[in-house]
């Protein structure tokens, strides 16, 4: 490997470091720039990286954090057959009820299920599932459905912050650093209940209390059926079952010693068994390949191709350099690391993608550890990267992908979300976000 | 001999200006699903459809994503739906035309034609290359009545 390395020097007349920094840099560029498809870009750089010998192909698929991509792949597959039988649809509409669909009630309960849906689901997928219900009930209530989906964005990364699998950053933390769904929900889960309290007292300001419906226009909400939403009861039978069941797996990680990933395949395998038991095979052809193909193959790459480029960087150096250059601007003092880690995180979350980010601030962190105490002491250090990269992304409409995807559905029904109108509110609710979890920090942890 | 041509040069047409009553009224009198709209040339605009009408009809939360799996619970009423068609009786049909995805040319053969309807297209306008215009229609049953045409071949 040595070897390689050397010739990689020599073909471009810089050391390792330089030639992983430079493809480093412009993959990232180009990641932002958005002109590629991210997917593409970061399986070149990876590609590139080994080509010119700063890894070999046995370092680079080390690299890869296999738990990261087995429990993504397999929380999207459980999410895609349960999606069928109606359950999301059914809750969506069931909630709305429950506040006799006045408006503002719609809005509150439509955030708390987006919320929760994302504490378990991928946001972009919860926003997905839960905007064409929104864009229903906004119609029939004849209201703007603008403050709507602000609030479910809101909601979808406040919500995905609360657990392990709610969002790929914590994902990420999780399994590179071992701390399981317990610890996530014992940690941030909190936290996250008073955000999203906070979160909607200005939204309730701001819009909530000036919304109107006609006594006839809620009517034909409370008409809605939503028992006829369930479309295939047996599906949802087996899905409630096997998400439970994964669930309780997260649960007792720790005493059953099996990774996430582990669990959440295993789950995705049986509810695919359920699912196609007893059908011929061409059925059973058809199901399996439309689990699959709907699963988020460009974020699996994405993912695959990062922890190569992340890994190359690190293997020359850079990213112990980049943590002592940390160290140094905070003068080695831990709290002030740690919550210069929530601010930073939060606010470079705001503009580029938190999934790199994360990515590239974990091994960061990790290489900190000698100097501020350890391993074990490092924990605040992962709450403060998971809360400021995960909600600072409500900070601009292309903070998170959840923001561009809500953005694009309201496009296409004729509903204009501009960057700037969404940050006038969007900005200063993430700085209230974080500046909670600040508190929540120095109390808690330093 | 020359083979009959397998489209159709009679055809009802809109024009761009015409309103979405003029379209569904003209679609029951003609007993067809899409109609072509051309604009004062004569050159095609699109296709009015009765599948894009539809949508106009569907909340709009229905068109989006894969959210909403069906509208079983839904209870709207015809009669509901009917004052949903009213309100859009009066706009332009342009709003509601799409290009359709396959447009064919006179000397298009008979194999390609049945292919893009074997692949699921109704009715495919046909088009002149050089000028764009609207030269005729081409339906499942033209191919069909074609085909079964004294001395066709």
């Amino acid at each position: 490997m040595h070897g390689e390395t050397h010739a990689a020097a020599m073909l471009f007349g810089l050391p390792p470091i330089g030639v992983a920094t430079t493809l480093f840099v412009l993959t990232y560029a180009v990641i932002m720039s958005d002109r590629l498809n991210r997917a593409i870009v970061a399986l070149l750089g990876a590609g590139l990286l080994i080509l010119v010998g700063v890894l070999t192909q046995t370092e680079a698929m080390a690299a890869v954090d296999w738990n990261t991509l087995g429990l993504l792949l397999g929380m999207m597959l459980i999410v895609n057959i349960t999606r069928r039988s109606g359950l999301f649809q059914y809750v969506a509409i069931w909630s709305a009820k429950k506040v006799k669909a006045s408006p503002w009630g719609v809005m509150l309960m439509m955030s708390i299920v987006t919320a929760v849906f994302s504490a378990f689901l991928d946001n972009v997928t919860t926003v997905l599932l839960t905007v064409p219900v929104t864009m229903l009930i906004t119609e029939e209530l004849k209201v703007k459905p603008y403050p709507y989906l602000f609030a479910q964005i809101f909601a979808s990364n406040i919500g995905g912050t609360a657990t392990l699998i709610g969002d790929p950053p914590n994902i990420m933390i999780g399994s590179a650093t071992g701390l399981t769904f317990n610890d996530f929900a014992l940690h941030l889960t909190p936290v996250i209940v008073v955000i999203m309290a906070a979160t909607m007292v200005p939204i309730y300001y701001v819009w909530g209390r000036h919304l109107v419906a006609t006594d006839e226009n809620r009517r034909h909400v409370m008409n809605f059926n939503e028992s006829q939403s369930i479309t295939d009861r047996r599906l949802l039978k087996q899905s409630l079952a096997v998400i439970a069941l994964v669930i309780l797996g997260f649960m007792l990680q720790r005493q059953i010693e099996i990774e996430p990933a582990t669990i959440a395949i295993f789950g995705a395998a049986v509810l695919m068994l359920l699912d196609n038991v007893g059908r011929d095979s061409e059925t059973q052809s058809k199901n399996v390949h439309a689990a699959l193909s709907e699963a988020e193959w460009i974020t699996l790459m994405f993912f695959l191709g990062l922890f190569i480029l992340v890994h190359g960087i690190q293997k020359t150096g850079l990213i112990g350099m980049m943590a002592q250059m940390l160290l140094k601007a905070t003068g080695g003092d831990f709290n002030v690391t740690t919550l210069a880690i929530l601010w930073a995180s939060a606010l470079l979350s705001a503009l580029i993608d938190n999934i790199p980010f994360v990515a590239t601030m974990i091994p960061l962190i990790k290489s900190m550890a000698p100097s501020l105490g350890g391993d074990a002491a490092l924990l605040p250090l992962w709450w403060a990267l998971s809360l400021g990269a995960c909600l600072g992304g409500n900070g601009t409409l292309i903070g998170a992908s959840a923001n561009l995807v809500v953005a694009g559905l309201a496009d296409r029904a004729g509903i204009a979300f501009r960057f700037v109108e969404f940050m006038k509110v969007a900005f200063p609710l993430m700085l209230i976000s974080i500046a909670i979890s600040h508190v929540y920090i120095y109390v808690r942890y330093l | 001999m020359k083979p009959p041509a397998i489209y159709s040069t009679t055809f009802a047409s809109l024009r761009d200006t015409d309103t979405v009553a003029d379209a569904t009224r003209r679609m029951l009198d003609d007993r067809v699903s899409d109609l072509p709209v051309v604009d004062a040339s004569g050159a095609l605009v699109g296709l009015f459809s009765l599948h894009r009408f539809y949508a106009a009809l569907l909340p709009k939360g229905a068109l989006l994503g894969d959210g909403l799996t069906d509208l079983a619970f839904v209870s709207d009423t015809l009669a509901q739906l009917r004052a949903k068609m009213y309100e859009i009786a009066d706009d332009p049909v342009r709003t509601f035309t799409v290009m359709p995805e396959h447009v064919v040319h006179p000397d298009t053969t008979p194999v390609q034609v049945i292919l893009l309807l074997h692949r699921g297209a109704n009715n495919i306008p046909v088009v002149s290359p050089e000028s764009g215009t609207l030269v005729g229609m081409v339906s499942a049953r033209d191919v069909l009545v074609a085909l079964t045409a004294a001395g066709a071949g």
